[in-house]
């Protein structure tokens, strides 16, 4: 992590509320019945803690089973409830390809435009991008647990249940339509309306709202046999309407009990004005560019047509409301309750107030029926304030305080509430959109801290992000893309991260590389592969832990490692365990490089097989060739000293050859002289004597001595 | 390189899985339309690995798969290979462990896919450490496990004996590891292992491979790790292998020492386009061909291969033509499996937690 300045006040990284909960109790289940004497608790991967317990030794000396101790994981907080570990790691998974191609596409933005000073990087194709990544990002939050659609239309079933809303999912929408879709903000009004049209259950939980309303009637609506006579109806239709929820009140307009066919005679007048209010609301006129098919309302993109639309229509609802008619409605709650309805359409702030039931959904109704023309977040600022004086709030939803913070254009804020309700994945992802489009935002978010170790607000949000991705083992691997777009700090923990990973298993080790490799960390890869080699060896793997120090190149280890292999050859290179050598040996390879000391095993080998075709019977041109291998072996100064002597006395048959002298007489000179340089080597304290017969030495000295003899004659 | 999509119609659906997918096999169905895999599962969240026989509806109303789960079995450990023997209709899973065990699992297609373990073996001495692969022979009786302790062992199962009984065929005691197994005949198999080393094995002749293909051959500039091995049943003097920096290469037995390298960074000749440059986790024979009839391709050619890689390919090679591409993700594709009974068919199992299912046409 980024240095930790030693004022923590003034330096938290994460800002910790002082007001936090009340502290969690995790119970552990560790099944120990002697008492405990000892706890260790270490970090396990994501929020688990991992915690030993040690039991005290029993008194009385005797053993049991429960003696020891346990180690068991304490899974920390519940997550966020609405998003499972899975659907988290997936959504984790998912945005790395559309994090990725904007980050290579900035770079190309950024790029062109200091090859050409004049253009502003944000035009052109820029703003398709960041849509784009917006959308690519958002699919991934559609919840999977969707409920199924009816097929059959309902007529009673007033709200539909479409998928399950997270807030997550509204709270990504909210950032959408205000940073990355291309600005133009005289459709927000109408955005946040279906916006609201769609998450306003989500207010559910913790406040109450238009749609827990309607879902209360709907069960009740069922044994309902004249709806007009409950007061609910009436109600619940006022609050739909003030929200704009135009489907669900002409929907519920026609329950009205005048429509049946039997009582269409004598309830006509009523009847009719039903039908006139329902008319007018599906005339609607709307400032937004279109409806979804089937949706009611009348769209107009330009400012006069819509002024001139709205002007009308509030003079039908005008002249509707001072009609006579009103006069020859019997049914009194019909009366109120469709005349409540014409206040809210003519914008009534009381009627307004008192049909919602949270600031949001006054601040919508507002929007719908008394300032449509609300353009700017200065002025959409100051009417939410104002909202929220009419319609104040004990505790806000995590939603609500990103709303305030979008529309009071405080980056800071906004980033702040999107940590807090909703994790580091979110204020990661959500800096690409809040930078899209506003200078004050990239200089805020860009700007190298010094209470921060240096780095700016965007890198220290990946960093922590990077962080959460790392403690889990399925996602590091993905925690490399965020880490490389961290210029200060991002190198070198990527190179802590990897040279954390685990070695024991070769696919987790080859995957680690592989990221080395795409990174170019070389000195990583060959550290983590010297790790590997000495892993494996230590646990009897003498192959693969050749093999991974050769990979690495780490000649140091693999002499050392020489030295214990030597001990086993000494004992086991027999005939018979020649089989199991083999392959090591092949694995080596002729390359002295890269064996290190072990070339010597494989010239060795080349000399055992000699010899044993001469045992074979096979007659001179095997032993000649034996004669040259152990000259090589001999001169070649990575050939361990107390082989030596081993190695001559395995040759006395080739120097005591019948036929003629197999050496001649610089050949016989250079083995006097090791044979020299032996004898004075066994004077040090240091010396390792082979298993060898003790006249070994002797015999060798004689046969040498021999063989010169018949050299010289024979030269 | 060639891409699929533009020579002949290819379906690929990804399915999430919300745990990780250890390998991935189909099974051999019991009628021509149904699809059956075995897919071992470890599930990160609870730490519990399991092996799943899922029904794979192909074309239910929503046009894309589905897994219908059938049966599971709770694993002791993660399964470190899977092999399954095509008989029908009770099909034998062979599953091995990283914590050295092996449990012989028979399932049941008739009645709904019930799984049962038929054997195990997990003494101590089996194996020190992980099994790195196991094979599993043709409607046989036999299965042999290799890993990096060095050891070959051959387990053979017969009837309803619940401890299996293994013979130790080789134990290297280190000196050399094993990655990848797989059986040429009732009595051979190969082995393969670091430095891109191939050992092949004769039961008849004990003590040790008989043949060893030498893996010097890239002058140790891109040694690396033989990860799987496949021998096509008509083909049985040629290993075709697969393992680091993008290698595949085939080992005719009859020639030399020399590899046909179809693949990879370490040829040197002429520059193979190149596919991969990371771990080949998988290679198979590629039974669905263009061409109507496998005789016509000469012996000394090498047949199509299908790959697939950690940088996210899989992958159709065929000697001295461009690689057709089927699949490039942005993560690893670990393992997959072509359909014996309907080659067009292919299963593969992601890093990020999903399973894709391919249909060719």
């Amino acid at each position: 992590m980024p240095g930790v300045s030693s004022d923590s006040a003034r330096g938290a990284l994460v800002p910790l509320s002082p007001e936090s909960p009340a502290a969690a109790v995790y119970p552990l289940r560790h099944g120990l019945k002697s008492p405990i004497s000892r706890l260790s608790i270490s970090w396990s991967r994501g929020n688990s803690l991992r915690v030993s317990v040690f039991a005290a030794p029993s008194s009385d000396g005797s053993v049991n089973d429960s003696d020891g101790g346990k180690v068991v994981e304490v899974k920390l907080g519940g997550g966020d409830g609405e998003i499972s570990e899975a659907h988290w790691r997936r959504m984790a998974y998912g945005s790395v390809s559309p994090f990725a191609l904007l980050q290579s596409r900035k770079n190309a933005v950024s790029s062109l435009s200091k090859m050409s000073m004049n253009s502003s990087p944000y035009d052109g194709d820029w703003w398709d991008y960041i849509m784009e990544y917006s959308k690519d990002i958002n699919a991934l939050l559609v919840n999977q647990k969707s409920a199924s659609v009816p097929v059959l239309d309902d007529p009673k079933s007033v709200i539909t249940k479409g998928e399950e809303p997270t807030s997550l999912k509204a709270a990504w929408e909210l950032l959408e339509m205000f940073y990355a879709e291309k600005p133009s903000h005289s459709w927000l009004p109408e955005r946040l309306v279906d916006w609201l049209a769609d998450y306003d259950s989500l207010f559910s939980g913790t406040h109450p709202t238009v749609h827990s309303k309607l879902v209360d009637f709907q069960k009740e609506l069922v044994n309902l046999q004249v709806v007009e006579d409950d007061p609910k109806y009436w109600e619940v239709m006022s609050s739909a309407l003030a929200v704009g929820w135009l489907n669900i009140v002409v929907k519920m307009l026609r329950l009205h009990g005048s429509y049946r066919l039997d009582q269409l005679s004598n309830r006509e007048t009523e009847n009719g004005l039903v039908e006139a209010v329902a008319v007018l609301i599906s005339k609607m006129p709307r400032m937004r560019l279109e409806h979804e098919a089937g949706k009611l309302g009348e769209c107009y993109k330009a400012k006069p047509d819509f002024v001139k639309a709205w002007e009308k229509w509030r003079g039908q609802i005008n002249k509707l409301d001072s009609s006579a008619f009103w006069f020859q409605c019997a049914h009194q709650q019909t009366r109120e309750g469709l005349r409540s309805m014409l206040q809210i359409m003519l914008g009534n702030a009381n009627s307004l107030c008192s049909a919602t039931y949270n600031w949001i959904e006054l601040y919508i109704s507002h929007f719908l029926y008394m300032r449509p023309l609300t353009v700017g977040l200065e002025s959409m600022y100051s009417l939410a304030q104002k909202s929220i004086q009419l319609k104040p709030m004990a505790s806000a939803h995590r939603l609500m305080g990103l709303i305030i913070g979008i529309l009071g254009e405080n980056t800071e804020v906004v980033l702040a509430e999107c940590l807090k309700g909703f994790g580091p994945w979110m204020v990661a992802h959500a800096i690409e959109l809040l930078t899209a489009g506003s200078d004050h935002a990239e200089m805020l978010l860009h700007e190298e801290r010094q209470n921060l170790g240096g780095i700016s607000i965007e890198e220290l949000h990946r960093l922590v992000y990077a962080q959460v991705l790392s403690s889990f083992p399925l996602t590091w691997q993905i925690a490399p893309i965020y880490l490389i777009s961290c210029m200060k700090h991002g190198m070198v923990l990527l190179q802590i991260l990897l040279s954390k990973q685990p070695v024991q298993d070769n696919q987790l080790l080859l995957k680690s590389i592989e990221i080395c490799r795409l990174y170019e960390l070389h000195s990583v890869t060959s550290n983590i592969m010297k790790i590997a080699g000495v892993h494996h060896w230590k646990h009897g793997r003498k192959g693969s832990g050749v093999f991974w120090l050769q990979q690495a190149r780490d000649e140091y280890r693999l002499n050392r490692i020489a030295l214990q292999l030597f001990d086993s050859v000494g004992k086991t290179i027999s005939d018979e365990s020649f089989k199991q050598w083999e392959g090591l040996i092949q694995l080596l390879g002729s390359d002295s490089k890269t064996a290190g000391g072990l070339e010597f095993l494989h010239k060795y080998r080349d000399f055992k097989k000699s010899l044993r075709q001469i045992h074979d019977g096979k007659a001179t041109d095997s032993a000649r060739q034996a004669v040259e291998s152990l000259i090589s072996l001999m001169k070649n100064p990575s050939t361990p000293q107390r082989f030596w002597l081993p190695l001559l006395y395995d040759s006395l048959k080739l120097l005591n050859w019948k036929e003629r002298p197999l050496l001649n007489v610089s050949q016989t000179n250079l083995l006097l002289n090791k044979l020299q340089e032996l004898s004075m080597a066994r004077l040090r304290p240091d010396f390792i004597e082979s298993e060898l017969p003790p006249q070994a030495l002797n015999s060798v000295r004689l046969a040498l001595g021999t063989n010169l003899g018949r050299a010289i004659l024979e030269e | 390189m060639a891409f699929a999509e533009s020579q002949n119609p290819l379906r690929v659906y990804r399915i999430p899985q919300s745990r990780y997918i250890d390998a991935v096999r189909w099974l051999s169905p019991v009628s021509p339309s149904d699809r059956f895999a075995a897919i071992a599962y470890f599930d990160a969240d609870t730490n519990s690995p399991s092996i799943e026989i899922a029904y794979v509806d192909p074309n239910p109303q929503s046009s894309s798969p589905t897994l219908t789960p059938q049966s599971s079995w709770t694993s002791p450990s993660r399964i470190s290979s899977l092999r399954t023997a095509h008989s029908t209709p009770q099909p034998l899973l062979a599953a091995a462990t990283f914590s050295g065990s092996l449990h012989i699992l028979a399932s049941d297609l008739i009645n709904g896919g019930v799984m049962e373990s038929e054997a195990t073996v997990s003494q101590l001495g089996f194996h020190s450490g992980p099994v790195s692969a196991v094979d599993l022979r043709e409607g046989g009786t036999e299965c042999v496990s290799v890993g990096e302790d060095g050891r070959v062992n051959l387990v053979s199962f017969v009837g309803d004996s619940s401890k299996l009984n293994y013979r130790r065929i080789f134990d290297s005691n280190g000196l050399v590891g094993y990655t990848a197994v797989k059986w040429a005949s009732p009595s051979e198999f190969a082995t393969g292992g670091y430095g891109f080393g191939i050992q092949w094995w004769d039961q008849r002749t004990p003590g040790g491979p008989v043949l060893q293909f030498k893996g010097n051959w890239c002058q140790g500039k891109t040694s690396g790790i033989v990860h799987s091995i496949d021998i096509h049943p008509s083909r049985k003097h040629t290993c075709l292998a697969g393992g680091s920096s993008g290698t595949v290469f085939a080992w005719d037995r009859r020639a030399a020492q020399q590899p046909i390298v179809l693949s990879g960074a370490g040829t040197g000749e002429a520059p193979n386009s190149l596919l991969s440059e990371s771990e080949v986790w998988e290679v198979q024979y590629d039974r669905y061909t263009r061409r109507s009839n496998i005789g016509n391709i000469s012996s000394t050619r090498i047949l199509p291969v299908m790959i697939c890689s950690e940088d996210g390919i899989l992958a159709v090679i065929e000697q001295g033509e461009e690689p057709l591409e089927l699949l490039a993700e942005p993560c690893a594709i670990n393992s997959f499996d072509i359909d014996r009974q309907n080659p067009s068919n292919v299963i593969c199992s992601l890093e990020w937690e999903s399973l894709a299912i391919l249909t060719r046409s």
